[in-house]
């Protein structure tokens, strides 16, 4: 299917396509991390109403169908504000926020990581609460939060397909292109090129983010400190997921339980 | 038209178009799910089993679906389908495209489930003499079932927002009412707000309800 004749001459067109969805995915994912570091931060803060914010804000990022909120921006934002948004910027724009309130969780997480004692620490030293975050906090969450940026990443790849629907020509554009281009064929084959595609990106992405997860959990997690944290907290809480947790982190490597 | 212009009277007449799409939406949802959770065990312990066979089949279905945008899926199953001679409405390549891709997810999720057993309890039932069979039903299963159910609730989720882009291939649910609606009207600003409550209150209320249906099993103690 995929060696049929016309195919061959679309492959630098798909391939640019795949090159636009990379950059436009990698531009929405850096902007939204740039949102996810306030919201983060936010999340943790000591101001209730800074949590409240910005929970409000993940919760109603994530329940609302990436569709909707791309369609919002590219229809519903110009005809009320009567400004001209072109499908690039719309499709940024959309992705940035959606992939924002994704990477609040990871930033979120990776601070929550940290153990009290650092702040602790940073505080005894006379530092004020945003050079703990940046000098002692961040740089080590950071190492922690790399894993599952790059899933973040992966997703806004998948997502950014949806881009297409509003005239932008990326990867799925360039796809639907050609086979507009030659209604009198079977043009199947681009649309499973397409999907290879995605497919290769994002499943190198994820054996890579697999990778790197691995690393951490086990340069984090030295012999000894898997039972000091089984015993700090009670083994089985009633809660199945932290029961799973638990025992989760009571395993080695190798999937050995330590204890229990 | 400037956000002044804001009126929500002119849509009334669409409302109950609007209220067909919703309930098309939780439809379609609903039997993705019905589809994929069963689809997801059997997929799970595919995984988990001692057939090599089994193993790949599923390990390459999970990794291929993942890594593969939804909308991809649709178009394939509801364009290149039919080039093969498989004819197939809208409504049956969304939901089925919305099913293949939450199997693959499901059975990651249950996969999970099975790795948070500590093995003592197969070894356990296995020197009570019970037999592979009756070791899953009544000693294994049970067990990954409460790990997996909150994890499963937000699949659900999942789905409900992913049935969306099935509204690209003409499946005629909320978001493509809402996009119809305005392409007449115009009041996209109203009509997007409408929408994105709709499914604001439907995940809130998924995972409510899921939480209100599940609770007691996820926290029943073991073994009564």
């Amino acid at each position: 299917m995929l060696a049929s004749g016309h195919l061959t001459n679309y492959l630098l067109l798909l391939l640019k396509g795949l090159a636009i969805t990379l950059e436009l995915s990698l531009g929405s994912l850096v902007l939204g991390s740039l949102g996810g570091i306030v919201l983060g931060a936010m999340r943790s803060s000591g101001w209730r109403a800074l949590r409240v914010i910005a929970l409000a804000y993940t919760e109603t990022v994530r329940s609302i169908p990436f569709v909707i909120l791309l369609f919002f921006v590219f229809f519903a934002v110009p005809l009320a504000l009567d400004i001209d948004i072109p499908p690039y910027p719309a499709a940024i724009a959309a992705l940035s926020v959606h992939a924002s309130a994704y990477m609040g969780e990871v930033v979120r997480s990776g601070i929550e990581s940290i153990p009290k004692g650092q702040w602790e620490a940073g505080a005894s030293l006379g530092l004020p609460y945003y050079r703990i975050m940046r000098h002692i906090v961040l740089p080590q969450a950071l190492r922690v939060m790399i894993p599952p940026t790059i899933g973040v990443y992966v997703s806004t790849i998948k997502e950014s397909s949806l881009a297409s629907i509003i005239g932008f020509v990326e990867l799925l554009g360039q796809g639907m292109a050609i086979r507009e281009a030659n209604s009198l064929h079977n043009t199947a084959d681009v649309l499973v090129a397409v999907a290879f595609g995605y497919f290769v990106v994002c499943f190198s992405l994820s054996q890579v983010g697999r990778y790197l997860e691995h690393r951490t959990t086990r340069d984090l997690r030295p012999a000894t400190e898997p039972t000091r944290a089984a015993m700090a907290r009670p083994l089985v809480s009633g809660r199945p997921e932290t029961q799973a947790a638990t025992i989760r982190q009571t395993t080695d490597d190798r999937g050995v339980l330590l204890r229990g | 038209m400037g956000l002044s212009d804001l009126n929500l009277r002119v849509l009334i007449p669409y409302l109950p178009v609007l209220g067909w799409g919703a309930l098309r939406t939780l439809e379609v949802s609903a039997l993705a799910i019905a589809l994929s959770f069963p689809l997801g065990l059997v997929g799970a312990l595919m995984r988990l089993s001692d057939n090599r066979f089994a193993r790949s089949i599923a390990t390459v279905y999970v990794e291929v679906v993942r890594n593969i945008p939804l909308l991809v899926v649709l178009y394939i199953l509801f364009l290149v389908l039919p080039l093969y001679g498989i004819p197939i409405n809208a409504l049956t390549a969304g939901v089925l495209g919305l099913a293949i891709n939450s199997t693959a997810f499901t059975i990651e999720i249950i996969r999970a489930g099975f790795a948070a057993i500590p093995p003592g309890q197969y070894e356990a039932a296995r020197s009570l003499g019970l037999h592979r069979l009756q070791m899953l039903r009544l000693v294994i299963l049970p067990q990954v079932f409460r790990i997996v159910l909150p994890t499963l609730g937000n699949q659900i989720v999942s789905v409900v927002l992913g049935s969306a882009v099935a509204s690209i291939i003409g499946v005629s649910e909320l978001t493509y009412e809402t996009q119809s609606i305005g392409s007449s009207t115009f009041r996209y600003f109203e009509l997007f707000t409408i929408a994105a409550l709709f499914y604001i209150a439907c995940v809130q209320a998924i995972s409510l309800l899921w939480r209100l249906l599940t609770g007691r099993a996820a926290h029943a103690p073991l073994g009564t």
